[in-house]
């Protein structure tokens, strides 16, 4: 667990080092200020995901990713996913398996400079999750043993048509590293306000949301890579001629 | 600029650090124990407490003493229906001619239900109410005795067992 976490430092920390550095060129480059944006469909899939279905045992997940430059900063933006997690707790054994996606938009707080096309941005998502959960094996809990203490029991039993929605506050980045490739890292803050859960048992994973909590929060996080596709193209004339002035 | 990256390192370090220990809290009501009540024959509205008394689960080497209590706390099985215990009064008594045993056996239903992540599952108990079933009480293994040893009487007040809090059999003595 703690080896997880340290290499999740060491990627957050070359992620955000790598973006610094492509501004560092970027401002190097001195280009003519005639500026465009480019709209378009950006897509991708997070790369942690696919990494943990490797690496962590009994998890196979993909998620699929994508926004649309609506206007100067925002973006519509939407995951698709589906996720096979077993949980191997002290009490509980069990296993969540469904689907998820998500929807709504970024808003990039980033100044990009000249053609930089870079993104910091603030969003909200509605998620929706339908899942199914199979609780592999349990144990009765015995704060006062006297007898023999009694084994895990194995159960098996499936609870089908399960689903949950939420809301996520997102906060991230999106950094363009060659061409019109990408690569992004996003935070969520994740707040739970529907959850259809078994009778006798709960609902301790969702795919999407993920682990929950005795309250109604949960937590997330993507590191993505994604292809910009440009689909057209639009001048800026008003930030160009706030810099003249700054010049003079 | 900078300031929202170094926000967003300590974001990411916060998040990835908040995992909860998975202990489960001794508040949470988990599998209960049978809560017996000990009453003065001579005066059953007042309860009355036990000296030295040693509870010993059948087949069990080691008991469970209460030195001077009125209310004890009985584990039940969780793997079977039926419960025995001996019940030695005066258990450290060093004349042996005081020293009173009367074997109660239990018998009830288990249920499982669902507490949380950390504590699991917990099991509750139903006292036998039904004529078909065995008793939910068995003094000194005959059916149709009401008093032994030392017990004088017995009732079950709470046929359901599902936390500490109330007393499910009174023993007059």
């Amino acid at each position: 667990m703690k080896m997880r976490h340290t290499s999740k430092y060491i990627f957050s920390i070359c992620l955000v080092l790598s973006s610094l550095l492509i501004q560092a060129q970027a401002k190097k480059t001195d280009s003519i200020p005639v500026k465009t944006n480019r709209y378009g469909l950006r897509f991708g899939v997070d790369l942690s995901k696919i990494a943990r279905s490797f690496y962590e045992d009994k998890y196979k997940g993909l998620e699929v990713v994508g926004d649309y430059r609506l206007t100067k900063k925002y973006y519509l933006g939407a995951e698709l996913g589906n996720e096979n997690k077993t949980v191997n707790d002290d009490q509980l054994n069990f296993t969540t398996k469904g689907s998820y996606f998500k929807a709504g938009f970024n808003y990039n707080i980033y100044d990009n400079w000249l053609d930089m096309e870079n993104l910091i941005y603030i969003g909200m998502r509605y998620g929706v999750s339908t899942f199914s959960q199979t609780l592999n094996s349990y144990k009765i809990y015995n704060a006062n043993p006297y007898f023999p203490d009694t084994p895990a029991i194995a159960s098996g039993e499936k609870f089908s048509g399960l689903s949950a929605q939420w809301a996520e506050v997102v906060v991230g980045i999106n950094a363009k590293v060659f061409n019109n490739f990408y690569v992004g890292f996003s935070l969520r803050a994740n707040l739970l306000f529907s959850n259809k859960k078994p009778n006798t048992f709960d609902n301790l994973y969702i795919p999407g949301f993920n682990r929950t909590y005795d309250g109604n929060f949960g937590a997330g996080f993507n590191y993505t890579v994604s292809y910009f596709l440009p689909i057209y193209k639009k001048k800026v004339e008003t930030t160009l001629v706030k810099k003249d002035v700054k010049k003079k | 600029m900078k300031k929202i990256l170094i926000l967003l390192l300590i974001v990411a370090f916060s998040l990835s650090g908040c995992e909860k220990d998975d202990i489960c809290d001794p508040n949470t009501p988990t599998t209960p124990r049978l809560i017996v009540d000990f009453y003065d024959i001579q005066d059953p509205t007042k309860t009355k407490n036990v000296t030295d008394l040693a509870i010993v689960g059948d087949g069990m080497t080691t008991g469970i003493l209460f030195p001077s209590e009125s209310r004890i706390q009985v584990p039940l099985q969780l793997t079977e229906d039926t419960t025995k215990y001996s019940f030695i009064l005066n258990s450290k008594n060093s004349n042996p001619a005081l020293i009173f045993t009367d074997v109660i056996e239990f018998n009830y239903s288990r249920k499982t239900v669902y507490v949380s992540r950390a504590c699991g599952y917990k099991t509750v108990f139903d006292l036998n109410n039904d004529t078909t079933l065995p008793n939910p009480y068995v003094l000194n293994n005959d059916p149709t005795a009401s008093t032994g040893n030392w017990i004088k009487f017995l009732t079950v007040e709470n046929y359901n067992i599902e936390n500490e809090n109330e007393t499910h059999i009174k023993i007059y003595f």
